[in-house]
């Protein structure tokens, strides 16, 4: 049994459909790349798997569990967590009570996880009293997947994390998602930027609502069909 | 011109219109508070605030009074019941009115409290056509004068003292609420970013409604403590005719998301409203100021302010 399985999932926003009834699966300890133009339907598909965006008709499972429908809190205590389009950090709260926030549905695993958290981006420790709306973008992007990770989840969702950072950034960004992958938790990224290539082990790419290729990372890179798909 | 100026009198030029001013600001506080608590939460000026104030004046006096087939009992109990009505007003309003509109531009939110003011104003009248007033401090707990002690003659009123030390503790209560608890963590939380407090797994259902039951503690608490003889009254429409605009402003005076803010904004509306309406005959020239000076003065101050200091006088920008 994949950790998470998705069945002719269909989603949308008030009556215009987006996803058009898409299937495909995740293995526990994978890192799985999501690739597709502006308006393909990434974010929709991620958010519906988190809960924020509502399902209309078809299966998210995961491990073995029906999640759709479920109230959002449920789906983040069930271990998925979602590190949003945009950052979407609390401006005006402190980077330490922005992590804290991100463990509000396991409180008693602050301590321990905030010291990985921590370890896994140096930069939030020696800002932790500095308002997160003042930090730089890329701060901002770290403190987002930084409260993500607080909940301790099985499955992360990152929507668009290299977006506004600069190349060096992105790798470093890059590399301690491949390592929380190491770590245990089973990662889904939806990227516009081809370098995360070499980390997928799984890559999707979603056209239109639809699914266009599912496969391996090795095999995406060596067909050649991303460079297609980004540059026509 | 030849008018003669009276001599100065510390009594009638400062000290009366001091402990006026503390009085009528603390009421003006107190309303504060509960607006500011709603506008922290969903962004919108609450203009119900003042009828949970009055809702809880008004079931405490009934009850107290044993007013048609309610029981009468004792203050305290009276009050106990005051408090709930208050708390189960601002939850249906929560409920019925919020909640759906949720997702709506904030001006509908507000128009929906407008109607949600109005409604109460008209039950309250069904209910309780004539006025009351509930009793003061000293006359619950049984003292033989309702002042502590005199300053140069002027009274200084249980009363009052009472409204302020409320005020006080209720203003640093919220203000630890909001800094050292989880529940007043994620009310700012979902006040900054709703979609953001969703991801992190916060009810924000959950979250509104705990945010509009404290107002109407709050309110109630307003409403027992103020329709007490000489000023306020049970009155249907009472607390928003009289105190909920001037509380308004020193919400918005106090930085309309601090909480201290209000405090101090509702303490300096009053104040400057009882200087404005002060005696200043001792100056050449003044022995008659026309008497709708406190409002203007009040108006005049708050524009001021504004305009030298948009986030307000505590207010940071969020
Ligand atoms: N809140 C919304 N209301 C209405 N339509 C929306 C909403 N969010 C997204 N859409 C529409 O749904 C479609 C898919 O959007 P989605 O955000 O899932 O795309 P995406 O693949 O993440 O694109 P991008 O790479 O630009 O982030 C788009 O046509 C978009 O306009
Ligand atoms: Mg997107």
């Amino acid at each position: 049994m994949s950790l998470l399985e998705i069945e002719n999932l269909r989603a949308g926003y008030g009556t215009m459909p987006v996803l058009q009834g898409i299937s495909f699966s995740v293995e526990a300890g994978e890192t799985t790349v999501m690739f597709g133009l502006n308006g393909a339907g990434k974010s929709t598909t991620v958010n519906a798997i988190a809960g924020l965006v509502e399902s209309w008709s078809g299966e998210i499972r995961f491990d073995g569990q029906r999640i759709d429908r479920r109230p959002m809190t449920d789906v983040v205590r069930s271990g998925i967590a979602l590190c949003p389009e945009g950052r979407r950090v609390f401006p005006g709260l402190s980077v330490r009570t922005n992590l804290e926030l991100g463990a509000w549905t396991r409180r008693s695993v602050t301590k321990e996880q905030m010291d990985l958290v921590m370890s896994y981006f140096p930069r939030l420790e020696e800002r932790a009293d500095q308002l997160a709306g003042t930090m730089s973008g890329g701060e901002q992007q770290m403190l987002a997947i930084g409260r993500a990770m607080m909940s301790k989840p099985r499955l992360l969702l990152i929507d668009e994390a290299s977006l506004g950072l600069s190349p060096a950034l992105t790798q470093i960004v890059f590399k301690v998602i491949s390592q929380i992958n190491a770590d245990g938790t089973t990662v889904i990224i939806v990227e516009q930027n081809v370098g995360v290539l070499p980390y997928a082990d799984q890559a999707i790419v979603m056209e239109k609502g639809t699914i266009t290729f599912d496969g391996r990372g090795k095999e995406l890179a060596a067909t050649g069909d991303l460079r297609e798909l980004y540059l026509g | 011109m030849t008018t003669l100026a009276t001599p100065f009198s510390a009594q009638v030029n400062l000290i009366q219109p001091i402990i006026d001013g503390l009085a009528h600001g603390a009421a003006y506080g107190l309303l504060g508070l509960g607006l500011v608590l709603i506008y922290k939460s969903n962004r919108i000026f609450n203009f119900a605030q003042g009828e949970f104030a009055g809702v809880g004046a008004l079931m405490t006096y009934m009850i107290y009074t044993g007013y048609s087939f309610l029981p009468k009992l004792p203050f305290g109990l009276a009050a106990v019941a005051g408090l709930l009505a208050g708390i189960l007003t601002a939850l249906a309003t929560e409920r019925a009115v919020i909640r759906p509109l949720f997702h709506r531009p904030r001006v509908v939110l507000v128009v929906g409290t407008v109607g949600v003011t109005l409604l109460l104003i008209g039950v309250e009248g069904l209910v309780f056509p004539r006025g009351g007033a509930l009793p003061t401090v000293d006359a619950v707990v049984g003292l033989d004068t309702p002042y502590l002690t005199k300053i140069d003659g002027v009274p200084l009123l249980y009363q009052n003292l009472l409204t302020l030390a409320v005020l006080a503790i209720l203003a640093v209560g919220a203000f630890l609420f909001f800094r050292h608890t989880n529940t007043g963590t994620a009310i700012l939380a979902v006040s900054q970013d709703s979609t953001a407090a969703r991801v992190v797994g916060i009810s924000i259902e959950r979250i509104s409604m705990i945010t509009w039951g404290i107002a109407g503690l709050l309110g109630g608490i307003a409403g027992i403590i103020l329709a007490v003889p000489p000023a306020g009254t049970v009155l249907p429409g009472a607390f928003t005719g009289t105190i909920l605009t001037v509380a308004f402003s020193a919400a918005v005076l106090g930085g309309m998301t601090s909480l201290p803010g209000a405090f101090a904004g509702g303490l300096l509306m009053g104040l400057i409203e009882a200087f404005a309406n002060a005696d200043y005959s001792f100056i050449p020239g003044l022995s008659s100021l026309p008497s709708a000076q406190s409002e203007v003065a009040v108006a005049v101050v708050l524009l001021l302010v504004l305009l030298a200091r948009p986030q307000g006088l505590l207010g940071r920008e969020v």
